[in-house]
C-alpha cells in the first residue's frame, strides 16, 4: 500500500490540534454546567458524544485513503492526552481506535467513493455504537436502569454531531478552496468544480 | 535542565514510562472495589509528588477534574442501580450502587494521577524521539506531531485574532458590547479550521524541504534506554500486585 504523503499526515495532526483545542474550550464551559446539574450531568454529557467522532469522517472525506479515520482519531487522542493532559489518560487511545473503526466502516464499504448524506449518517451511528460497548464496560453502565437511555442518546448524538455535521463542515471547507490540493479537491476538479456535491 | 529534569522519574525512558502507564491503566479498569483502588491512588499521589516532583498545590488542583467526574459517577450509580437501600426517602439510594460508583470514581483518580506524573516528567520532544528509537514510530509522524505541539501553543492566539476581526462587525447587545453566542463560537471555530488547514500545508512543505519526507534518519540527542527502565517497570508491577494481593488477603477476593 502507498504510504501517506507528509502533507496528509500534517493535516491529520492539524485536525487533531484544532478539534482538541475546541473540545478543551467546550469542556471548560461544560464542566460548570455539569456541576449545576448534579447526577443529571453524567447523563447529559452524552448529548455531546458525537462531537468526539467528527475528526474521522472529515479526515476520510478529505484524504480518501484506507485507515485514515482510525489514524485521525488516534492522533487526536494522543494530542489530547500528551499535549492537553486529558484526565482520561491512555485509556482514551482504546476509545479512539474503536470510534475511528466504527466511523470508517461505512466509507470503507463504498471503497472511499461515495460521500453522500447516508454514508456520513451511518458513519456517525456506527462510531457511536462501537465505542458504546467499551464505555459501558469502562464506566460500569451495564446493570444500571438507564442503559438503553444512554445508548439512545449516544446514537442520536453520533448521527447528528458525528455524522451529518461532518458533511456540513466538509462541504463548507471545500467551498473555501483550502482543500484544493488534497484528494477531495482533485476529485472535485475532475468532476468540474466543488459545487457539484455528491 | 528544567525543574522536571531533576526529578527521578524524568531520568527514565519515555517509551518505558508510557508502556507502564498504559498497562497500569488497563489493569485498573479490571478492578471494581474501592479498597485497592484507594491504595493505588495514594501510591500514584506519592509517585507524582516525589518521583515526578510535582508540588502539592499543583497536584491538588489537578485532582479537581477527577473530583467533578467522581461526583457525577457516584450519584448516578447510587440512584440507578438496584440493591439494599442506603436511604429510601426522598429517593432510593442503593448501597451496592454507591460502593460501585466509588470504585469507578477512584479509577479516574488513579489513572488521572498516574498520567499526570508521566506528563510532568516527560518533555514532548524526548517522548517522540524515544518512540522513534524504541517503538518504531515513523519519523514523519513524530515530526508532524511535534509541529502540531507548536501549533497547539499558537492556537489560542489565532483564536483571539479571529475573534478580534469578527468583533468589528458583531451585533451589539443592549449595553453596546459585541454579542456572540453559540453561532458566533461556530463561526470562529470554522475560521480557525480554515486558517489551520492552510498553515498545515505550509508546515508540510517546510518539513519536506528539510528532508523529513523520506529516507532513514539519524537522531539528534538520542534518548537512552537502560536497565534502570526495566527495574522501574518491574517495581511498578510488583507494587500493584502487592496492593491487590494485600486487599484480597485481608478483605477477601470480593474486595478486589
Amino acid at each position: 500500500m502507498r504510504r501517506l504523503a507528509l502533507r496528509d499526515i500534517v493535516l491529520l495532526v492539524m485536525l487533531g490540534v484544532v478539534f482538541g483545542f475546541l473540545y478543551w474550550a467546550l469542556v471548560q464551559a461544560w464542566n460548570g454546567l455539569a456541576i449545576a446539574m448534579g447526577p443529571a450531568g453524567d447523563l447529559a454529557q452524552h448529548v455531546l458524544l458525537g462531537g468526539w467522532l467528527l475528526v474521522a469522517p472529515i479526515a476520510i472525506a478529505i484524504i480518501r485513503r484506507p485507515f485514515v479515520g482510525i489514524l485521525a482519531e488516534v492522533i487526536a487522542s494522543v494530542i489530547e492526552v500528551v499535549f492537553l493532559g486529558s484526565p482520561a489518560g491512555p485509556t482514551l487511545l482504546i476509545a479512539a481506535t474503536l470510534q475511528g473503526l466504527g466511523s470508517e466502516l461505512p466509507f470503507a464499504l463504498t471503497r472511499y467513493r461515495r460521500f453522500g448524506w447516508w454514508v456520513y449518517a451511518l458513519s456517525g451511528v456506527l462510531g457511536a455504537l462501537l465505542v458504546f460497548f467499551y464505555s459501558a464496560f469502562r464506566f460500569g453502565w451495564f446493570g444500571q436502569e438507564i442503559l438503553l437511555l444512554r445508548l439512545g442518546m449516544q446514537l442520536v448524538s453520533g448521527l447528528v454531531l458525528g455524522g451529518l455535521l461532518a458533511k456540513v463542515i466538509v462541504d463548507a471547507l471545500r467551498r473555501t478552496g483550502v482543500l484544493d490540493e488534497f484528494a477531495i479537491g482533485r476529485a472535485d476538479a475532475a468532476l468540474g468544480g466543488p459545487r457539484r456535491v455528491g | 535542565m528544567t525543574a522536571a529534569g531533576v526529578a527521578p522519574l524524568a531520568r527514565r525512558n519515555p517509551t518505558a514510562k508510557a508502556a507502564v502507564l498504559l498497562v497500569v491503566s488497563l489493569g485498573v479498569i479490571l478492578l471494581d472495589a474501592p479498597a485497592p483502588l484507594l491504595a493505588l491512588w495514594l501510591l500514584a499521589l506519592a509517585v507524582a509528588r516525589w518521583a515526578a516532583g510535582i508540588g502539592w498545590r499543583r497536584l491538588l488542583l489537578a485532582q479537581l477534574p477527577f473530583l467533578l467526574f467522581a461526583i457525577g459517577v457516584v450519584s448516578v450509580n447510587a440512584l440507578t442501580r438496584p440493591g439494599a437501600p442506603l436511604l429510601d426517602a426522598p429517593v432510593h439510594l442503593s448501597a451496592e450502587g454507591t460502593v460501585l460508583g466509588l470504585a469507578f470514581a477512584l479509577r479516574g483518580f488513579v489513572i488521572g494521577t498516574a498520567s499526570l506524573a508521566f506528563l510532568a516528567s516527560t518533555p514532548p520532544r524526548e517522548l517522540m524521539t524515544s518512540l522513534v528509537q524504541h517503538a518504531r514510530l515513523s519519523p514523519r509522524y513524530a515530526a508532524a506531531l511535534l509541529a502540531g505541539h507548536r501549533m497547539l501553543e499558537a492556537t489560542p492566539e489565532r483564536w483571539a485574532t479571529i475573534r478580534a476581526a469578527q468583533t468589528v462587525r458583531a451585533p451589539l447587545d443592549r449595553r453596546g458590547r459585541p454579542r456572540f453566542g453559540l453561532a458566533g463560537f461556530g463561526r470562529t471555530a470554522f475560521a480557525l479550521l480554515v486558517v489551520s488547514i492552510r498553515s498545515s500545508e505550509r508546515i508540510a512543505l517546510a518539513l519536506e524541504s528539510r528532508g523529513l519526507g523520506d529516507g532513514p534518519r539519524t537522531v539528534w540527542h538520542p534518548v537512552p534506554l537502560t536497565r534502570a527502565d526495566a527495574l522501574l517497570a518491574a517495581a511498578v508491577a510488583l507494587a500493584v500486585a502487592a496492593v491487590v494481593a494485600a486487599c484480597a488477603l485481608t478483605l477477601g477476593w470480593h474486595a478486589v
